[in-house]
Formats: C-alpha cells, sequence, structure tokens
C-alpha cells in the first residue's frame, strides 16, 4: 500500500500553489462581491493548462489523472480561486467522445459551464455566469448550446452560479444517463478538493491568530474552548484530504469506487468546510466579523459549496444505499 | 498511489490466510459481530488461541527472533491483523502484553528480562497488564502515588492501582510508582515488571457499566520486587512510560482498522434490518447508516496514509492522537446506527431473540474515550503537538506531584 502523493504531484501541489497564490486571493473574493472581476478568471487558468489537465493529449490536453487535478483543485480552494477547476473535470468526462469541444475545454476557446437541473431553466450552476457553452442532460441525452444566463446577487461571487435557459441545443450523445452521473461524481470529488484547500486556510488563519491574540493575560490557543474548537476542525480536514485522495485516485484507477468515496468526499466536505470557516470566525471575535477581514469569504464558500452539486443529506443517503447494496465489499 | 499489496505483502497474505484456515478449528471464534471476549470466563481457550497462533508464527511480527519473534516488519503486522479479523478471532488475551508492556520491555529491559519475559509472553504463558492509573492520577498520570522504596537488593512497594484490564487474569504487569517524593513529579517515577502472584497483591475486579468485569483494582502491601525487575533506570520511569504510550496510541487506532465493530458489519445490519423499518424511518436510519459509514470511511483512510509513513520507514508521530479521537466518534456513530436500527429493541439491552451485539458495542463506546488518554487529553496534545497552540498555564511542577 502507499497512499501517499507522488514526486510529480508534489511537485504539481507546489508550483499551483505558487500560482494561485500569485493570481487569486480571499481579498479578490471580496473584490468580486463588490463587482470585481473573478481572479485568476477563465484565460489565466486555460493560459497555465489548468483546464485541460485531465483532457486526453489528442485533444490538448495534457491527459493526467483526476488526482493530478484534485492537488491542483485544493491549492485554487485555499485562495478561493474562481472559476472552478471543478467545471473543466467534469465537462472533460462529458466531452471524452468530442475531442473538438474538447480542445476548446483545454485552449479556453470556449468556456464552458455545465447544468444541474432541466435545460429550460437550470438550477444556479457553477460558473455559468460567464459562460459561453452550455452542456446540460435534455431528456436523457446530452446537449451542447448556448444560453441565457441569469444569476442572483451573489453570496460568494467567485462561483460564478446562474441559471440558465438554453437558447440553442445540439445533442451529442443519446442515452447519456450512465455518462452524467459519472460527470456529476468526478465534479463533487473536485468540488470536495476545493473545499479541502478552503478549509485547510482557514484553519491555519485560526490557529495563527490563537497563537498572537490576548485575553485575560494568556494567548487564546491556551484556553481548550478555542483548542479543542480548532483541533476538531484540523482533525476534519485531515480527514477530509484522504476522502478526496480516495476518491479523485478511485476515479481512475478503481471505477467502481468512484460512487461511494465521491459521494463520501462531498458529504464530508461540506461539514469539514463549514466547521473549518464558523470556527475561524468565531475565534477571531469582532475582527473575524468584519467585511475587511478575510474569516467571511471562507464562510461564504462554505455556505454555498455545501449545497451544490448536492447536499450533505443526499450524499449521506447515497452513501448508505450504496453501503447497504456492498459497496464496502 | 495504490492500496495492493506487493507481490512479497501478496506472499504474505497468503500464507497468514493458508495457516488461518490449517488452524480454525483450534482458534476461538468471536460470534456475529461479537469484540470482545470475557477473559474469565474464555480464559483458557483464549490463551490456547494465542499458543496456536504463535506457533504458526502469527504472533511477535515485528519482535525479534531472539526471543521468539519473527523479526518482521510493520507491514507484515498490519497483515496479520487484517486476516485475524477477518478470520473473526477476537482480540487476543495478551492484546495488552502484545501492545504495550512486551514493547517496553524490548526498549528498556535487561537482556535478562527480554529472555525470561518475552517468549513466554509470545506464548501467552504469561498475561500482562498495564499497572498505570491509580484512583488520584489518571490523566494526569505522572502524579501517580504508589510508592517504591529501595531496600537491599529488592523495592518495596505499597500503593493502589485501578481501571486495570486483565488483571484479573494476568501474571505479570508494568508497573509505574514513585521512588523520589522529593523530585518535581515527573522526574521522581521509576518502573518495574511485578509478579502479580506474588504476595501482597490483591486484585479486585471492579464491574464495569455494561455489566462485566474487564478491570479490576489491584492493591500493594510490601510487596517486594527484585532489583532486577526495573525496567530503565531509577528515575526515568517517565521516559519508559512514554514509550507505552506512544505504543498505546498506534495499536489503539493507528493504522486504519476500525475502533470498534467493523462498518462492514453496520452495512450488513442495515441490508437485513432497513426494510422492517416504516418509510419514513428508514429515511433517517439512512442518515444516521451514511453519517456512520462517512466517519468510518475517513478514519479508515487517513490511519492509511500514517500506515504509509511507518512502511517506508516513518516514526509515528503526535498525529497518531487523532486516529485514536476520530475513531472514537466514528465508534460512536457506528454503534448508534446499529443500535437505531433496531427499532423497538433498541430500548433494551437485547433482541428479543437475544441478540445483543448492538447494544454491547453502544456500551463499549464510552469506555473508548476515556482508556489509553480521554478526547480531552487527546486534543491537548494534537492542539499543543501538531497546531503548536500555547500550553496551559500550570500549577503541578511541585515534588510528589502534590500541589
Ligand atoms: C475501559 C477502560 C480500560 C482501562 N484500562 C487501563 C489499564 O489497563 N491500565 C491503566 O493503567 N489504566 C487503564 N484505564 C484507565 C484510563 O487510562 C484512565 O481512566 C484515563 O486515563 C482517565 O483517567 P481518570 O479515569 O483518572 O480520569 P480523569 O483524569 O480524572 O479525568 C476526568 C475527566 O477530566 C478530564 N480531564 C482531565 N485532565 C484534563 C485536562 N488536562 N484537560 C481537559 N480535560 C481533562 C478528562 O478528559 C475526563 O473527562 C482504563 C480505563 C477504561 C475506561
Amino acid at each position: 500500500m502507499n497512499f501517499d502523493l507522488g514526486p510529480d504531484q508534489r511537485d504539481a501541489a507546489g508550483g499551483a500553489r505558487d500560482f494561485y497564490r500569485g493570481s487569486a486571493s480571499p481579498a479578490a473574493a471580496r473584490a468580486a462581491l463588490e463587482g470585481g472581476p473573478v481572479e485568476p478568471g477563465h484565460e489565466a487558468l486555460a493560459g497555465i493548462g489548468y483546464l485541460g489537465i485531465t483532457v486526453p493529449e489528442s485533444a490538448g490536453g495534457a491527459g493526467g489523472s483526476l488526482l493530478d487535478l484534485a492537488v491542483v483543485a485544493e491549492q485554487g480552494g485555499a485562495v478561493l480561486a474562481g472559476p472552478s477547476l471543478v467545471t473543466a473535470a467534469r465537462a472533460a468526462v462529458l466531452l471524452a467522445e468530442h475531442p473538438d469541444l474538447a480542445a476548446q475545454l483545454a485552449d479556453g476557446s470556449a468556456a464552458f459551464a455545465v447544468l444541474d437541473g432541466p435545460v429550460t431553466g437550470s438550477a444556479p450552476s457553477i460558473d455559468a455566469a460567464g459562460a459561453t457553452l452550455f452542456l446540460g442532460l435534455d431528456d436523457g441525452a446530452l446537449v451542447v448550446g448556448e444560453g441565457e444566463a441569469t444569476p442572483g446577487r451573489p453570496l460568494d461571487a467567485t462561483r460564478g452560479l446562474a441559471g440558465v435557459r438554453l437558447t440553442s441545443r445540439r445533442v451529442l450523445a443519446e442515452d447519456a444517463g450512465a455518462l452524467w452521473a459519472r460527470a456529476r461524481q468526478v465534479a463533487a470529488v473536485v468540488l470536495a478538493a476545493e473545499d479541502l484547500g478552503a478549509a485547510d486556510a482557514a484553519v491555519q488563519l485560526a490557529v495563527d491568530y490563537a497563537k498572537e491574540r490576548e485575553a485575560f493575560g494568556r494567548r487564546i490557543g491556551s484556553y481548550q474552548a478555542v483548542k479543542h474548537m480548532l483541533v476538531d476542525a484540523w482533525v476534519g480536514v485531515d480527514q477530509l484530504r484522504s476522502l478526496v485522495w480516495w476518491a479523485a485516485w478511485a476515479a481512475d484507477a478503481a471505477p467502481d469506487e468512484l460512487p461511494l468515496a465521491a459521494s463520501a468526499a462531498k458529504a464530508h466536505a461540506a461539514e469539514v468546510l463549514e466547521r473549518a470557516a464558523e470556527t475561524c470566525v468565531q475565534v477571531h471575535g469582532g475582527i473575524g466579523y468584519t467585511w475587511e477581514h478575510d474569516a467571511h469569504l471562507y464562510w461564504r464558500r462554505a455556505k454555498v459549496d455545501r449545497l451544490l452539486l448536492g447536499d450533505a443529506a443526499e450524499h449521506l443517503d447515497a452513501v448508505a444505499r450504496l453501503a447497504v447494496a456492498g459497496a464496502l465489499g | 498511489m495504490d492500496f495492493d499489496d506487493t507481490p512479497e505483502e501478496a506472499d504474505f497474505r497468503a500464507g497468514v490466510r493458508k495457516t488461518l484456515e490449517e488452524h480454525a478449528g483450534e482458534l476461538l471464534h468471536a460470534g456475529a459481530g461479537e469484540d470482545v471476549v470475557d477473559a474469565r470466563t474464555h480464559e483458557a481457550e483464549m490463551r490456547r488461541t494465542q499458543r496456536v497462533l504463535h506457533e504458526a508464527g502469527l504472533i511477535g511480527i515485528t519482535w525479534p527472533r531472539e526471543y521468539g519473534g519473527q523479526g518482521g516488519t510493520l507491514v507484515q503486522q498490519a497483515i496479520v491483523q487484517q486476516e485475524l479479523a477477518r478470520a473473526g478471532v477476537p482480540p487476543l488475551v495478551n492484546h495488552i502484553g502484545l501492545g504495550m508492556c512486551g514493547p517496553t520491555v524490548i526498549a528498556h529491559g535487561s537482556d535478562e528480562q527480554r529472555s525470561r519475559y518475552l517468549p513466554r509472553l509470545l506464548r501467552a504463558d504469561d498475561v500482562w497488564c498495564q499497572l498505570f492509573s491509580e484512583p488520584a492520577s489518571g490523566s494526569d498520570l505522572a502524579a501517580l502515588r504508589t510508592t517504591a522504596v529501595r531496600d537491599g537488593d529488592d523495592w518495596v512497594v505499597n500503593g493502589q492501582k485501578v481501571w486495570t484490564t486483565l488483571a484479573h487474569v494476568a501474571d505479570f504487569g508494568i508497573l509505574l510508582t514513585r521512588t523520589d517524593p522529593e523530585k518535581p513529579k515527573h522526574a521522581g517515577l521509576t518502573m518495574f515488571v511485578v509478579d502479580v502472584h506474588a504476595p501482597g497483591v490483591t486484585v479486585r475486579p471492579l464491574r464495569q457499566m455494561v455489566g462485566s468485569a474487564g478491570f479490576n483494582e489491584v492493591f500493594f502491601d510490601d510487596v517486594r520486587i527484585p532489583d532486577a525487575e526495573r525496567l530503565g533506570e531509577p528515575g526515568e520511569g517517565w521516559r519508559v512510560a512514554l514509550t507505552t504510550l506512544m505504543n498505546e496510541r498506534v495499536a489503539i487506532g493507528g493504522a486504519g482498522s476500525d475502533l470498534g465493530l467493523p462498518v462492514e458489519t453496520l452495512a450488513a445490519h442495515a441490508r437485513e434490518r432497513l426494510p422492517r423499518l416504516d418509510p419514513e424511518r428508514q429515511v433517517l436510519a439512512r442518515q444516521a447508516v451514511g453519517r456512520a459509514v462517512v466517519a468510518a470511511l475517513a478514519t479508515r483512510y487517513t490511519g492509511y496514509r500514517r500506515f504509509t509513513v511507518l512502511s517506508q520507514g516513518g516514526l509515528p508521530g503526535p498525529e497518531a492522537s487523532a486516529g485514536k479521537l476520530a475513531g472514537t466518534a466514528a465508534a460512536k456513530l457506528v454503534a448508534d446506527a446499529g443500535v437505531r436500527l433496531l427499532g423497538d429493541d433498541a430500548v433494551y439491552a437485547a433482541t428479543a431473540d437475544g441478540d445483543d451485539t448492538w447494544q454491547r458495542t453502544q456500551g463499549y463506546v464510552p469506555g473508548l474515550a476515556i482508556a489509553g488518554g480521554t478526547d480531552q487529553v487527546l486534543r491537548n496534545i494534537l492542539g499543543e503537538r501538531v497546531l503548536g497552540l500555547p500550553p496551559e498555564p500550570r500549577l503541578d511542577k511541585d515534588p510528589g506531584g502534590r500541589r
């Protein structure tokens, strides 16, 4: 057994960390709430090749594994980057038989979004606000088309959420239900990976503050009420990393395990990020409740992500059904 | 990244499996979902089971060959552990000896002690216990008061230990005592091997909250221990005890095995019981099952990460405490989901046909959160040693553990 990242994945994570730290930040996420651009933005992500990590080399991508993508996505999550690599990974699965479109995904010449719910009026879908081409499931068929996006007032502007009505559509594949389900599982894994990065960053922010801030003549991190809250948040993050790695690995290496692993990771991610972000606000006290502080940007991400691609209740139900059906072996 | 055995590991596993099949008839097997066997009622079979396994080469995998061990690796040890669980062999009678006492003797004992004790421990000729906790010192172990006073070639021990698992069937124990009450509390301690059958040792079983007797109080009245039974130097007892405690945290929830009942057992139980519940209750029960499965898998896969570090030659760090903390939380969710699936039987101590698997595991969980470091103590360790948060101010640096 070797349950660890390989040297190439470690290097890729290090590179992604540098790239994202240089091109996105919680400050940018704050500015986006006031109308600023989402950073690093679609063009920069296409430029560095992150939109094509799992697109085959023959279609201009890197031909990498979902785990390769997940370690990069984690770094994006840490600085609340957008657009999300969720869309890149999900579209790459859906476009496996359409290299021309996959090439446009990888090189960024089209900005894709994948629609959840009916294509005549979709549920709020990730990065739909800035997309030029939409993928959807229409009566069991995979379709691509142009559409009209209607964003709501953003709670987390980095997610680019909008409901979409398709204005044109072309069928890419009939009977695409199984493909669609797999793509959604892959998307859930990548969302969990971004949540992992965000949760880790939020806990670190809070731990750093607890080491400095003093009250009643002691640093607040020495109080058990604070210390134990931080430990519980950290343990959650540490465990989420294991589920994310397992699920991302399974997508390529053990597809039978993907449904269980993806739902486990997504359910856990929703709760871990929420706890990490809430702990981060709480540990900071009054300053943590200000617009200027970064804590609320992680909190916003948590409150939104937990409901995207199925909430914890939906995924816990899926985990239970799969376990009962024998998925644990 | 992979979860497969290497070819050597696969060979090793196949060998272990074959050995276990060959000896199946001679081994004690746990009933469906049984996680603990009462050493009082099954002592002879439990000792025999360990002896048979030892003769088959499956005990003391990582221990030195010269003392009856196999000179093997941690990975092989974990494989044996997994295969024993798979074959339904309950925890070994000497699990404390194998997990905690033996490694302490290996690390700190004399050659003479190692040759005398370890082979017998491995064969379960002797059962061992860990005599650390006292009425006034559990979490704050270094505050202990049992004294050992030098008298010629012997030490004379007086005091009381408590919550001592297995003392009622044990032959030997590792005993932590205070030998210098004038020193600050961590500095005045010394560790010994004690013969539990020696004159002046009295063992009184204590009834645990679930009704059975798993632990004991142990009294020492002028018990003489030869100086040759010391483990480590006088005053070095704390350092010796840390060896034991580190091994304990790895033994409990270190490398990816479930504390409490395995989550596969819950899945099988849910398969049978879910359809018997009202449809609305099924929805709620599936939430509980899903939550338990996620918690158990998260703990298991985190254990695999730690295990990978060990198998590459790394040492267990303070993160091992997270495995026990999270494993305990997962065990509670698993037990709770299992009990809820029982429907009306959940309010009784057993089902109508007498099966108490889930009720028993429910009763076992509160002990998990206390034994081997309470949840709170583990959070302190993680907060201070992993996250680097400042310690609490302390008021206990006076000699002899007195305030
Ligand atoms: C099933 C079982 C088996 C056991 N087997 C053995 C054995 O074989 N050998 C042996 O030596 N011992 C054994 N023990 C004892 C066990 O190690 C102790 O019970 C444990 O360390 C707690 O000590 P205590 O009981 O004195 O509780 P205390 O230390 O008095 O703790 C009481 C409460 O205070 C909390 N607390 C204490 N200190 C702190 C702190 N610094 N910060 C925050 N909270 C704190 C604890 O978390 C707990 O909730 C066993 C216990 C159980 C339940």
